[in-house]
């Protein structure tokens, strides 16, 4: 497999165009991959994921084209609620998307339509940063394109952007790498779904990078969608910066693929900022799904909250590690995290690995998780009142995961992700 | 309406029923009281079909040999059970869960499935009349629910569903004298030629509300003896141990 990136890379060196101001960097990235290979579960962070063996099991011939669809056509955007269209298809942004203005309240630049406009003080993408992450590193190597957005100050988004990353993975083509990046500006207030759909026939591998600074006082909402297929592989790499009195609220669903992780880090940088990391999972036909976070606060008076909601079936796998640190300078920090989760099958597995590392004395932690079945005196009540076993189990599922989706804050996305649930619990024998 | 014959149950050899027999007609309201443990709740749920009890004897239920029933069957044939302890169900929301229940039931009779409109007048309608807020029917299913709010949903669902053979588990338990006069309410409304009642209960006040043909007294798991109101009346002076 690594032989095969390296031809790859090869490739993909001589016919990308656009080139980035340091390109050194990519083939430092790529040996940095290189030496490493990819993570396997003798490593801390990957103990209950083997990604080395997950990749050759998912995806047979890893192989990047840089062949951009000129007759990109998607029609299937989301319908239930009025939001800004972002398209990317295998990798590239399309300009059929929303046209950007000012008066949109934001600045944007991907690697095709300006490379040179570095108009970002935080570096943009376009300087690659150094990286002990191996798919980070990859990242690095391939990254083809992405989005690098700055709101306005002062300026409130009426509706959300929805970023459609759409693939249509091939034997020719499956594997994409992009980066996006967005500075959230001082008393700005914006809402993002990141919204991934395979509608190829083969499998894909779809490693994001995407970064966010979030600026005094303002609030960003991020969620996560996937329609993914069987043995399509995500990895999603979060990094979140938090300044004063700023809110973070991240939601994030694993309903499908082969495999995903969200590794999620997330910094509390300044006084009196917070953040909210909660997502659910539905696994089925032996998916695996990982969340991991990383919540750093490193400042007094900051907080984070997380909730996680799992239900495990036809022996598939749910992983959620989750560590809140606490720097020394961070008294009076809040944590709270929570992952719950029903297993459903004997085959089917949850591993949960929260950790508490704090070295202030003036805090407010907690953490908790627990494991089990549906509780049968619960489906003999539901079935004393008219309702068959699988109707049932079907509202207790709905019931013990819409506990976690009641804590997203954007009432027209949460209804839309409710109605998502429910179509997943019907598809979920 | 509901026969029982010799009705024995077991639970990890332990007998808790032990050849209990108990003939209820259509139109009847049967009361049975009987001290801790005597196996009245057990009766009502291996009656609605819990599982893990090991079972023999015969119940007979609308000519039907019940135990070939599955449990929601069972409550689409009109049989009801108000639990003594209605669990508590997070994230189903109480109004929702009320709706799929009786839309499950109709839909098993042939009877058109309610819409949301036609379903809230209902619910709303029949929740005055049990003076229930409105309130719970927008939360969790009796998560935080209080006590009586708890036996009151239950009555609700029972005068939604109008069942043919509703079997009260201490539905009476810890009510205020109102809703104790509420709970009779629901159960004297329902009550007709054809419809058949068992009460369980503790009390001879929920009793004088309602006026049961039958009194029995169940102890160590079977019919110990049976009468009219009168029984009910000397239990509560004397106790259970003359008899
Ligand atoms: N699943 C079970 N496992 C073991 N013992 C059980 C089980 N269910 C019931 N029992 C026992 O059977 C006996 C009868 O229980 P049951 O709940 O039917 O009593 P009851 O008459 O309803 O009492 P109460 O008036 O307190 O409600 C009790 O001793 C109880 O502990
Ligand atoms: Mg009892």
């Amino acid at each position: 497999m690594i032989e095969e990136l390296n031809k790859n890379f090869e490739i993909f060196r001589k016919t990308y165009i656009p080139k980035l101001e340091d390109e050194k960097k990519r083939i430092e990235a790529f040996k940095d991959f290189e030496k490493s290979g990819f993570p396997n579960k003798k490593l801390e962070d990957w103990k209950f994921s083997d990604f080395s063996s997950i990749i050759s099991n998912k995806i047979e011939n890893i192989k990047v084209s840089l062949e951009r669809n000129k007759n990109f056509k998607f029609e299937n955007f989301i319908k239930d609620f009025d939001h800004i269209k972002i398209f990317f298809f295998n990798g590239f942004f399309v300009e059929k998307g929303e046209k950007f203005d000012e008066k949109k309240g934001f600045n944007y630049v991907t690697p095709y339509n300006g490379f040179k406009r570095n108009f970002s003080k935080e570096g943009g993408f376009l300087i690659l940063p150094n990286s002990n992450n191996a798919l980070e590193s990859l990242n690095n190597a391939f990254f083809t394109d992405g989005l690098s957005i700055a709101t306005k100050k002062n300026f409130e988004f009426k509706k959300p952007i929805v970023i459609y990353n759409i693939f249509e993975g091939s034997k020719k083509n499956n594997f994409f790498n992009n980066k996006i990046h967005f500075v959230i500006s001082e008393n700005s207030k914006l809402d993002i779904m990141i919204y991934n759909i395979n509608i190829g026939e083969e499998p894909i591998f779809f490693n994001l990078k995407n970064t966010f600074y979030l600026k005094k006082n303002s609030i960003f909402k991020l969620y996560n969608l996937s329609d993914f297929k069987k043995n399509d592989v995500h990895y999603n790499f979060g990094r979140y910066f938090l300044e004063e009195n700023s809110i973070f609220e991240n939601f994030n669903n694993c309903y499908s693929g082969g495999f995903s992780k969200s590794d999620l880090v997330c910094s509390l940088n300044k006084e009196y900022s917070s953040c909210f990391i909660n997502g659910v999972m539905l696994s089925q036909d032996q998916n695996h799904h990982e969340i991991k976070t990383l919540i750093n606060h490193n400042e007094k008076n900051t907080k984070s909250y997380q909730k996680i909601k799992s239900v495990l079936n036809h022996s598939s796998k749910g992983v959620f590690q989750g560590k809140i640190k606490v720097s020394p300078e961070a008294q009076k920090t809040d944590g709270y995290q929570l992952s719950k989760a029903l297993l459903l099958d004997k085959n089917s597995e949850f591993d949960s690995k929260p950790e508490l590392e704090i070295y202030a004395d003036d805090v407010k932690c907690s953490h908790g998780s627990t494991s089990g079945n549906l509780d049968e005196e619960a489906i003999f009540y539901l079935m004393s009142r008219g309702l068959d076993k699988y109707e049932a189990k079907k509202l207790l599922i709905k019931g013990f995961l819409t506990d976690a989706i009641e804590t997203i804050t954007n009432n027209e996305i949460k209804k839309y992700f409710l109605n998502k649930l429910e179509n997943n619990i019907n598809e979920h024998r | 309406m509901l026969e029982i014959n010799n009705l024995s149950a077991k639970v990890d050899k332990k007998t808790i029923l032990n050849g209990l027999s108990l003939k209820i007609k259509p139109g009847e309201v049967h009361a049975i009281m009987g001290p801790n443990g005597s196996g009245k709740s057990t009766l009502a749920n291996v009656l609605s079909g819990k599982k893990g009890y090991e079972i023999s004897g015969k119940v007979n239920y609308d000519d039907k040999d019940l135990f070939e029933l599955a449990i929601e069957e069972r409550a689409h044939r009109g049989l009801f059970l108000a639990f003594q302890y209605p669990l508590e169900i997070p994230g189903v929301n109480t109004s929702n869960f009320l709706k799929t229940s009786l839309n499950a039931i109709r839909k098993s009779n042939g009877k058109k499935q309610l819409d949301a409109l036609e379903f809230l007048k209902i619910v709303k309608q029949k929740a005055s009349e049990l003076k229930i807020d409105e309130k719970i029917l927008h939360r969790q299913l009796n998560v935080g629910f209080s006590g009586g709010e708890k036996k009151k949903n239950e009555i609700l669902q029972m005068s939604l569903i109008e069942p043919k053979m509703a079997i009260l588990d201490e539905t009476d338990s810890g009510l205020d004298i109102d809703a104790l006069k509420i709970v009779a309410k629901g159960v004297n409304a329902l009550r007709n030629k054809k419809r058949s009642f068992l009460i369980i209960t503790h009390y001879q006040r929920l009793l004088d509300y309602i006026k049961p043909d039958f009194v029995h007294v169940l102890m160590k798991g079977k019919i110990a003896k049976s009468g009219c109101m009168e029984l009910a009346e000397e239990l509560e002076k004397a106790g259970y141990e003359k008899i």
